[in-house]
């Protein structure tokens, strides 16, 4: 019994270390990524650890207006984040807090932050953060819907919402990735992806400028250490989106448990996995241009339709 | 060996008219083939009646008593319409009305595109009437849509053009519901052994063996069929296209397309109606064909009583008369389907040479409308009026002559079965339609005379009117018995007799 | 060789091709571009000839192969590339604006799709081997969707891919309920589809230059 909680443990904060080290890792590689594939030489792969470090030494600016809210969010986002994280199955497909929540828990914990988020957009007064908060807020009304049925579809196809399950279920089953259900869901997923991380073509990561704006803009007033929570947040809410369409639709590799010499080897999996995602956006993000604000939510239909289409291929085909 | 001959000749025809360089030449290719097309038509008839039905190639080509009446009204109309052609496009090409701006090669150009078209609309329609496969019934009918589009935009008006779109897509979409129902009757009819042949769609095959249809498919199939060759008939609410395209086409075209074409697409309706009846009984069929009918029946009287234009009345003429034969179909029975054939027969010669009376009209007076006929028609073209009132007597229905006998027998089917309503609703609307038609078209035959001058002689024109008129005329009282006896043939194909 | 002549790896191929034909034509109705349209009906065209020959490898019947071969000509090759010169030639690569907006266009086929799903339920009776049951959901599904993406486009030419589309759909139906029609049938109708292509096409060139638009709500002068 105590092994079995010390053994959690053990995996919690392993999960955790390999959460907080990989995120900016990633956001890291597809930058570089990205401009390698516009002929630019672009940040080295080790830029956000740089820039984390430095935002975490410089002073803070609070603005007069701000209320409580300002100051506790970067907190809650950052912990809600990183809690989801570890709910989900990263190296291993037992997820080490995967007893205290399955695939909605992960959902509510990110929409828990994006809450917050949008709140404290709003909280300064400002023009710009009240902007950003709307548009996100639009976005997500039509991507959560679309996350929930096409995760739903893998869970009924997995037979529980546990996200344990749903990864136990998917090793070993090499033929069921070309049901048409998963097809429609991962294609849904991947969508929202796209949507929730805020890249090209649903909104532009690298601008400041007001006219294509939503993330920067709701995070514009943060500085210093709360900018650096918050963006850390972000790169760690992107790595758990990732690892969840990853893990739920090509389960290769994922370990059973987190110990032994198969830990090594997942999170090579892991990594893996994860540098051929980033180069598939990185594709995306350089093909495509970023669509005006009023065509997302067509988009973002299509990846609803095919969400749903998913859920009721489980049924029909 | 007659078919191949009804099949070659018009094609060949075509291809002449293609490579000729000379008017006159283009004329004889057409009249020609026609002429000999008639014939063999006639040929046919007889050998259909004399040893029942024709049959080719291993089934493929099959002609019986139905098959060679809608071939023998096709010929003719074809026939007379080639002939009416040569004076009406002279006409048009010495007036102008072939547009202003083109040079005398692009006139010629125009006109060889016409002379090369019709063949090949007459080659489709026969090719269809005596395609035994169901699917390749399906693509002549397509193809008939195909030759006439050009027809259509002949004097490429802007209205012609919006003309020819709507008549292309919504004759393209309901001919795609006619495909997916012959798709759905293959599939009903997959159980059946040799399925998988190409005799797997035939008609007669699956006539003979129709109770053993699916029946669930059989009645998706014929719903989908009534849409869509319901569709290229001018059944409402799918009529939408004939009054634009009935009088945005040269009137030749305009009287092949409302007659001969008609009687296609009722054909193509009559062959499914046999399957389905004899697969599920004629009440499912019958109360469908009815509703359209009447729909039809009674779509058309509005825009009957409040029309304007003359040739689009004609057009809401044939809306009207697809559903009364409609209605005949769906009547079934053995009165039920004589009403039919003899109203088909009737309704072709009556029809067509009403829209060369009204191409007359048109090309003298230069107008489509009612209101812009100054002068009465009886005073500038003393023949065309006369023939004008007579045939539209003749097509409301006044007896003696010949469609108020099968319009008759049509009524007395309706009650004979019980369907009172049918009955009451079809005198209704066709005294709606009388009404109607007899007071505008009335009106602008005897108006007061003015001083347009009188038209000069048209030989080839009023020849052919005088010809139909003629047939129209003596049909009324004595229909020879070769036609009458193939007409009942044709009803007891229908009836399963 | 054996996997390759399993019915249920075959009938996983057809249904995930079938599917991956769902999918472009809900983006066909998504999409704004009239040349990514033709190059989605291309595509899709060519899962349908892959979907034949599929059928027609599990089911040893030679003829469907011919059907696969012809379908790949005239749908894939002929017809794009007689839609792109076109468009070329009229020089529009304007946007379309649908009647209803895109994305309730997008929801609206979805339902559709659901109603082509239950339509196709009631032609199968349990027991019975078929080989393409899914795919001829996807067909009623690609039928109505093309159906109601014609009336509610507004520029010729995509109504016309449309019309196309809705034949996708039927060849479809026709490979997995009966598997194919008859050769010379199947013969006639892409010989049709192919001269119908052409003179659509003709007639939207002079649509474009008698109306210098291909919007066809402008053609309302005949009425009545």
């Amino acid at each position: 019994m105590t092994g079995q909680i010390i053994g959690r443990l053990i995996e919690s904060i392993a999960q955790l270390c390999l959460l907080l080290a990989i995120a900016p890792l990633v956001t890291g590689v597809i930058r570089a990524l990205k401009a390698r594939m516009q002929t630019r030489r672009g940040p080295g792969i080790l830029q956000p650890y740089r820039d984390l470090y430095k935002l975490f030494r410089k002073g803070m600016v609070i603005p007069e207006t701000a209320s409580w809210i300002f100051v506790a969010t970067p907190w809650i986002v950052f912990f809600s984040t990183v809690l989801a994280g570890l709910m989900i199955p990263m190296v291993a497909a037992e997820a080490p807090l995967g007893l205290f929540g399955g695939v909605l828990a992960v959902i509510y914990l990110l929409g828990l932050g994006r809450f917050f988020l949008a709140l404290s957009g709003l909280d300064t007064g400002s023009s710009f953060g009240g902007l950003g908060s709307s548009r996100e807020m639009t976005i997500s009304a039509l991507a959560e819907p679309a996350m929930m049925l096409a995760i739903f579809t893998v869970a009924i196809g997995a037979g529980s919402t546990s996200l344990t399950q749903i990864a136990g279920a998917a090793i070993g089953q090499n033929w069921r990735f070309l049901a048409p259900a998963q097809m429609f869901a991962f294609a849904a997923l991947a969508l929202v992806l796209i949507a929730e991380t805020g890249r090209i073509p649903v909104d532009n990561p690298d601008t400041h400028l007001e006219l294509t704006m939503i993330h920067e803009a709701m995070i514009l007033e943060y500085s210093g250490p709360y900018l650096a929570l918050v963006e850390w947040a972000a790169s760690i809410k992107q790595l758990v989106l990732m690892t969840l369409l990853i893990n739920c639709f090509w389960p290769i590799g994922l370990q059973p448990t987190w110990f032994g010499f198969g830990a090594l080897q997942g999170i090579a999996w892991l990594l893996a996995k994860l540098l051929f995602l980033s180069c598939a956006i990185v594709l995306i993000e350089t093909v495509n241009a970023k669509t005006r604000l009023f065509r997302v939510p067509e988009l973002l239909a299509v990846a609803f339709t095919l969400g749903s289409l998913a859920l009721i291929s489980t049924f029909l085909f | 060996m007659l078919l191949i001959a009804l099949l070659l000749i018009p094609v060949a025809a075509s291809v002449a008219s293609f490579f000729v360089r000379r008017r006159e030449a283009m004329e004889v290719a057409n009249v020609a083939g026609f002429g000999i097309v008639f014939l063999a038509s006639v040929a046919l008839a007889a050998q259909v009646l004399a040893r029942g039905a024709v049959s080719l190639c291993n089934g493929f080509f099959y002609a019986d008593a139905l098959s060679a009446l809608v071939i023998l009204l096709t010929a003719s109309v074809a026939l007379v319409c080639s002939t009416y052609s040569i004076g009406y496009l002279r006409d048009d090409q010495q007036s102008g009305a072939l547009g202003d701006d083109l040079t005398s090669v692009e006139q010629l150009a125009l006109l060889r595109m016409y002379y090369s078209l019709t063949p090949l609309l007459v080659f489709s329609m026969l090719f269809m009437a005596m395609a035994n496969n169901l699917g390749v019934m399906w693509a002549a009918m397509e193809a008939t849509t195909l030759a006439s589009i050009f027809l259509v935009t002949f004097y490429g008006k802007v209205t012609s053009i919006e003309a020819a779109w709507k008549y292309a897509i919504i004759g393209g979409v309901g001919l795609s519901m006619a495909l997916f129902g012959t798709i759905v009757t293959y599939y009903a009819g997959h159980s059946l052994p040799g399925s998988d042949a190409l005799s797997g769609l035939n008609w007669s095959v699956l006539a003979q063996h129709a109770a053993q249809l699916d029946k669930t498919s059989m009645r998706l199939a014929f719903v989908l069929i009534l849409l869509g060759y319901g569709t290229k008939a001018g059944l409402a609410p799918m009529h939408t296209w004939k009054p634009d395209a009935y009088s945005e086409a040269p009137v030749p075209s305009a009287a092949i397309l409302s007659s001969a074409l008609l009687n296609c697409a009722l054909y193509c309706l009559i062959r499914f109606y046999i399957l389905t009846s004899r697969c599920l009984g004629p009440e499912y069929p019958g109360r469908l064909l009815l509703l359209f009918g009447l729909l039809s029946m009674g779509i058309s009287v509005p825009f009957i009583l409040v029309q304007q234009n003359y040739r689009r009345l004609l057009a809401y003429h044939t809306i009207d008369h697809a559903g009364i034969m409609t209605t005949a179909l769906g009547l079934g029975g053995v009165l039920g389907s004589l009403g039919l054939m003899l109203h088909m027969a009737f309704h072709t010669i009556a029809k067509s040479l009403l829209f060369l009376c009204a191409g007359n009209v048109s090309q003298h007076f230069r107008t489509d409308l009612f209101s812009r006929i100054k002068g009465s028609v009886i005073g500038a073209m003393p023949l065309t009026g006369v023939v004008f009132l007579m045939a539209m007597l003749a097509i409301i229905g006044m007896p003696p002559f010949s469609l108020f006998q099968s319009e008759f027998l049509i009524v007395r089917a309706a009650f004979d079965g019980g369907h009172v309503l049918t009955g009451v609703l079809f005198v209704l609307f066709g005294t709606g339609v009388f009404a109607g038609a007899l007071l505008h078209v009335g009106g602008m035959i005897l108006g007061p005379k003015s001083d347009a001058p009188p038209a000069g002689p048209r030989p080839w024109r009023d020849g052919s009117l005088l010809a139909l008129a003629v047939a129209l005329v003596v049909i009324g009282f004595w229909i020879p018995a070769p036609l009458f006896e193939l007409i009942r043939g044709a009803a007891r194909v229908v009836s399963g007799q | 060789m054996t996997p390759f002549l399993d019915m249920q790896i075959g009938d996983r191929i057809i249904t995930l091709m079938a599917a991956l034909v769902l999918v472009l034509q809900i983006a066909m109705v998504s999409q704004r571009w009239i040349v990514v349209h033709i190059r989605i009906f291309a595509a899709q065209s060519f899962f349908l000839a892959m979907i034949a020959a599929t059928i027609a490898w599990f089911n040893h019947a030679p003829h469907i192969y011919i059907a696969a071969a012809l379908t790949l000509v005239v749908k894939v090759i002929l017809v794009p590339i007689l839609f792109e010169r076109l468009v070329e030639r009229m020089e529009i690569h304007e946007e379309i604006e649908p009647i209803v907006n895109v994305p309730l266009s997008v929801l609206i086929s979805g339902a559709l799709t659901l109603v082509g799903y239950v339509v196709a339920e009631s032609f199968y009776k349990p027991g019975e081997p078929g080989l393409g049951h899914n795919a001829l959901a996807v067909a009623i599904s690609l039928f109505l969707i093309g159906f109601f993406t014609m009336i509610n486009r507004r520029k010729a030419l995509t109504q016309v891919l449309a019309l196309l589309s809705l034949e996708n759909g039927l060849f479809l139906a026709a490979i997995s309920l009966t598997y194919g029609m008859p050769l010379i049938v199947e013969l006639g109708i892409l010989f049709d589809v192919l001269v119908a292509a052409m003179v659509l096409g003709i007639l939207v060139y002079r649509i474009r230059e008698t109306f210098e638009s291909m919007d066809v709500s402008r053609l309302r002068r005949l009425r009545g």
